[in-house]
């Protein structure tokens, strides 16, 4: 009892906001609604197409993370090159931007390679925002794997495209599935890079439309709306996270984070 | 080689997008006319405050118009960072609107088209609002038309006026008995803590303007000259409308929150019912609860007079725009007798010339008639700086209300002057 | 040891060529979306820069006038009290989620998932969330008559609040990875030579966790000077400018007063002090790390 009371109680405060969000989503002045889920369906272009923008945003997102993040992270653990220290150096410096100024020269940059007003081009810029933590993640794990596996294979001949594909890949998969899962959670809830950098509004993700549709009226936020859309957002998050665990904590304590 | 190739394309890249940043924008506004035949889709953008309006306004144009509008809804707070990033891009739609209160700030940076001539040849010209077309004069060109009309008004509550014993048909004619009727319902309802006698946003600067401001106008004063590069809003009589609502702060008259009110939720109240009597938007009034009684006076100064904030939006053709005349055929339209009359009078808005003030379906409310009535007599602030003197909660003007009504009065005049440095700046 | 991945030279360098290879999609993210554009920010800063039409070098005016901005004053300094906070209580909350979920035991898998969590909610959302839960009028907490965001203290408390929730089980992991890493063997040791638990923490957990702690500190640091969302959207900034960040004024410049050059000089200045600052932390990660 003495080791769960405290545990348990910390839980509840960690899950609480959680809860109460759900359960405020669905309160209605005469009890149980889903009034609130009903009026986010048809807002707009209807709650699918949101949906569908933001799954197409995340899984381009995610693969081109997890595309770039791979070899990159190979290369850097692997590989003497030389100005390996500076582009490592550099994809950390990403962190260090402020957001909000390096979306007006994005804009300008995304409309000259043709890449505007495009999910494409908006995964792209997502893809450069997860660079530090999924370079820093990969490189690790790949260092953590011992080099005598990979140097059998290829004294056996094997290149060393093949060599990551077939031995070191499935070693780094813990890693590959944190990575992709935080790809997804920046790019799913992102709000204001799509906001700045997509102008029709048909191809809107979720949260920007969440955030339209609990500004309807003239001056008044409808919290009731908006905590449906928090919900709306959350949800898919939380299963995702739920069902990943095994492979994230593994992928964090392989030592993919350490030093 | 493989080596020099990110920085050859970094440089490639930055080469063609500074040349194109340098390069100033007239070949791409010059061409006025549409160069292809056929229908044209143009595009629009509108906030979503206002966004219920220009939804019914291009719907009805679509279904009726070879030319079609394609509609983008953008949250109001976002508004106007997605204005800016697109036109730092050269990316805006070809048609906007935009807050009326920020259109002399963007007619001043070049994001409209001019089209003076155009609306010189509309035979309804001398009708359109008068200050929504003053501000969006520039330099004696003319760059935007009316599309939504917004105005200030006391909204009260006929119920909650009768169980106080207050004569239900008879609002407040002046300030003075405004406070002292909000200040009967506070007495005789506010015990229970659910209703108040009035509500304002207190931490809210845009709402500090849209309600204060009419009381000032009303009573012959001003609030800043007529270049918008003076404030004068530390003297009488704003420094009495000022009074006379601390006082109703003061005594708990006002909501609970009402000094926190950042602005999202400070018309929520009222249609709840638990407020006697406050400035409200008149665009929410066809969205009250159809059976709550509602009462709509002008708002007055501390002892008389009528006046309005004509807030709402304007709408303009981009500089930036290559179907200029698709998207005049869709702006001449919104302003036309067909679109006023049928779509926004019949939706109880305000209408956009003084010349439909009387329509059929103005007629069937007396309140809507009093509303359109006010068009002509209300103000709207012209100044280059507005919105990040008056709206932006950074900005210096909501620091000085809240000194006004909750802090220390002494420091008024010497943050009149912060409101001067920031309009002039 | 000799390892066949460097014996011969020619080896040596087709093994460079394919590591440029591997990380040739790196560097073209890196060039075209994240130093390209930062050229450009450094170029707009050194010019008048409207937001259609011709750019006008006015070079070091937009500089030379951010110490004009009380309002950048005062949030530098308003910025810096939080990250001091935020860093010491979320390495503290972090560090006690942490050593509180270490063991292995029935149900530790059930409190981990729960302190990380919030961890997948969005940040806009989570601030969203906050906003209502925080609403005396709609959210539970109206009964305790706390005026969340009404004042300064309260609501930078409040904010305060936002993000340990947010993102305390983030750093619990990382921490947690730390704590794992250090080997059974060393507490038993300790154990045997009579040590305490208050010992066992100061004298060997703490020192064998510094690279991880230190690698937090650097997300946390980094991550609150650059602070936007929570006060963008939960606090606005209020009440009073007692809750605007660095990066808050670098937006209002932007977006608010279409002061490009301004709001891009800002940024440099920013990104300058905050490489130097990394720089540093990072020398001292790396003397921690290395034994």
């Amino acid at each position: 009892m003495k080791y769960y009371s405290p545990r348990l109680a910390l839980a509840v405060i960690f899950l609480f906001p959680l809860i109460w969000s759900g359960w405020a989503s669905v309160r209605g002045p005469e009890g149980f609604t889903l009034a609130n889920y009903r009026s986010i369906t048809g807002y707009g272009e209807g709650l699918a197409t949101y949906v569908g923008n933001s799954l197409m945003l995340s899984g381009m997102t995610v693969v081109g993370t997890l595309v770039v993040a791979t070899l990159g992270g190979y290369a850097f653990a692997r590989f003497h090159f030389p100005g390996k220290n500076l582009l490592f150096l550099a994809a950390l410096a990403i962190l260090m931007v402020p957001y909000a100024t390096i979306l007006i020269p994005l804009y300008v940059l995304l409309d000259h390679v043709g890449l505007q007003n495009s999910l494409l081009g908006l995964s792209l810029v997502f893809v450069m925002f997860q660079l530090p933590f999924a370079l820093y993640m990969m490189r690790n794990s790949f260092e953590a794997i011992p080099r005598e596996i990979e140097e059998s294979a290829l004294v056996d001949g094997a290149g060393s495209v093949k060599v990551l594909l077939s031995v070191l890949l499935p070693a780094v998969r813990p890693g590959l599935v944190t990575v992709g899962l935080f790809a997804f959670l920046a790019s799913w809830n992102d709000f204001f890079a799509p906001l700045i950098l997509l102008s029709d509004g048909a191809s809107f993700p979720l949260p920007v439309a969440v955030v339209s549709m609990t500004q309807r009226t003239f001056g008044a936020i409808d919290y009731g709306v908006l905590q449906a859309g928090v919900m709306v957002m959350a949800v898919p998050c939380l299963v995702l996270f739920l069902v990943l665990q095994r492979y994230y904590v593994r992928g964090f304590m392989s030592g993919a984070l350490r030093g | 080689m493989l080596r020099r190739l990110p920085a050859l394309a970094a440089a490639a890249l930055l080469a063609t997008s500074m040349a194109a940043c340098g390069s100033a924008a007239p070949e791409e506004s010059a061409p006025g006319g549409t160069a292809a035949a056929g229908p044209t889709t143009i595009t629009m953008w509108t906030r979503a405050a206002t966004q219920a309006q220009s939804e019914r306004l291009v719907e009805a144009y679509n279904k009726s118009h070879t030319n079609q509008v394609k509609l983008t809804v953008i949250p109001t707070d976002n508004y106007q960072p997605r204005i800016a990033a697109a036109a730092g891009a050269k990316q805006l739609p070809d048609v906007f609107a935009a807050d009326v209160i920020f259109v002399p700030n963007y007619t001043s940076q070049g994001l409209f088209a001019d089209i003076s001539d155009r609306v010189a040849a509309l035979p309804f010209k001398d009708s359109l609002a008068p200050s929504h077309m003053r501000l969006g004069t520039y330099e004696g060109r003319q760059y935007t038309l009316p599309h939504t009309l917004d105005l200030s008004v006391w909204f009260w509550n006929k119920d909650l006026y009768e169980k106080a014993g207050l004569d239900p048909e008879k609002g407040p004619a002046t300030l003075k008995e405004f406070a002292e009727q909000a200040t009967t319902v506070q007495e005789k309802l506010g015990a229970d803590g659910k209703v108040h006698g009035t509500f304002f946003g207190g931490n809210c600067g845009g709402c500090y303007v849209f309600t204060f401001w009419p009381s000032v106008w009303a009573a012959g004063g001003t609030v800043m000259n007529a270049e918008g590069t003076e404030s004068t809003v530390a003297s009488s009589p704003m420094t009495d409308v000022f009074s006379i609502y601390r006082s109703l702060y003061d005594n708990g008259v006002t909501g609970p929150t009402t000094k926190e009110e950042q602005g999202p939720t400070w018309t929520g109240f009222f249609p709840k019912g638990e407020i006697g009597v406050m400035p409200m938007p008149s665009t929410t009034l066809g969205s009250m609860p159809a059976d709550m009684k509602i009462g709509v006076a002008p708002i007055a100064g501390p002892d008389g007079g009528e006046s309005t904030f004509v807030g709402g939006d304007s709408v303009g053709i981009s500089a930036t725009s290559q179907n200029v005349d698709a998207a005049w055929e869709f702006l001449a339209w919104t302003v036309s007798d067909e679109a006023q009359v049928e779509i926004m009078a019949k939706n109880k808005d305000v209408v956009a010339r003084t010349d439909l003030a009387d329509n059929k379906y103005s007629a069937e409310d007396p309140r809507v008639v009093l509303i359109n009535s006010l068009v002509g007599k209300g103000q709207t602030p012209y100044a280059l700086k507005f919105g990040e003197t008056y709206n932006d909660p950074q900005g210096p003007w909501l620091r000085f209300a809240r000194e006004a009504l909750f802090g220390d009065v002494a420091k008024l005049p010497e943050l009149n002057e912060t409101l001067n440095q920031s309009l002039t700046q | 040891m000799t390892s066949p991945l460097s014996t011969a030279p020619r080896l040596r360098r087709r093994r460079a060529l394919a590591g440029w290879a591997y990380a040739a999609p790196t560097a073209v993210i890196v060039a075209v979306l994240f130093i390209a554009p930062l050229v450009l920010v450094v170029i707009m800063s050194l010019h008048k820069w409207p937001l259609l039409g011709q750019a006008r070098p006015n070079f070091p005016a937009n500089y030379t006038k951010i110490p004009d901005d009380p309002l950048f004053l005062d949030s530098v300094l308003f910025t810096l009290k939080y990250t001091v906070i935020v860093t010491i209580l979320l390495s503290a909350v972090a560090l006690g989620l942490a050593l509180l979920v270490q063991d292995r035991r029935p149900g530790v898998g059930f409190f981990r998932t729960a302190f990380f969590l919030p961890g997948a909610v969005g940040f806009a959302a989570a601030a969203l969330l906050f906003y209502g839960l925080l609403n005396n009028d709609f959210g539970p907490f109206g009964f305790l008559g706390v005026n969340w965001i009404g004042s300064p203290n309260m609501a930078l408390t409040s904010t305060i609040l936002l993000v340990l929730w947010r993102f305390a089980g983030f750093n619990m992991l990382i921490l947690l990875t730390g704590l794992q890493a250090i080997p059974v063997e060393v507490y038993e040791a300790a154990r045997a030579d009579g040590a305490n638990r208050w010992q066992i923490f100061t004298r060997i957990t703490l020192p064998l966790l510094r690279p991880t702690l230190a690698l937090m500190l650097i997300l946390s640091i980094t991550g609150s000077l650059l602070a936007f969302d929570q006060f963008f959207i939960f606090t606005n900034g209020g009440p009073d400018n007692s809750t605007v960040s660095m990066v808050m004024v670098v937006y209002r410049n932007a977006f608010f007063r279409f002061d490009l050059g301004g709001a891009a000089a800002l940024s440099v200045v920013l990104l300058v002090v905050l490489v130097a600052l990394n720089a540093v932390q990072m020398r001292i990660l790396r003397g921690a790390t290395t034994k």
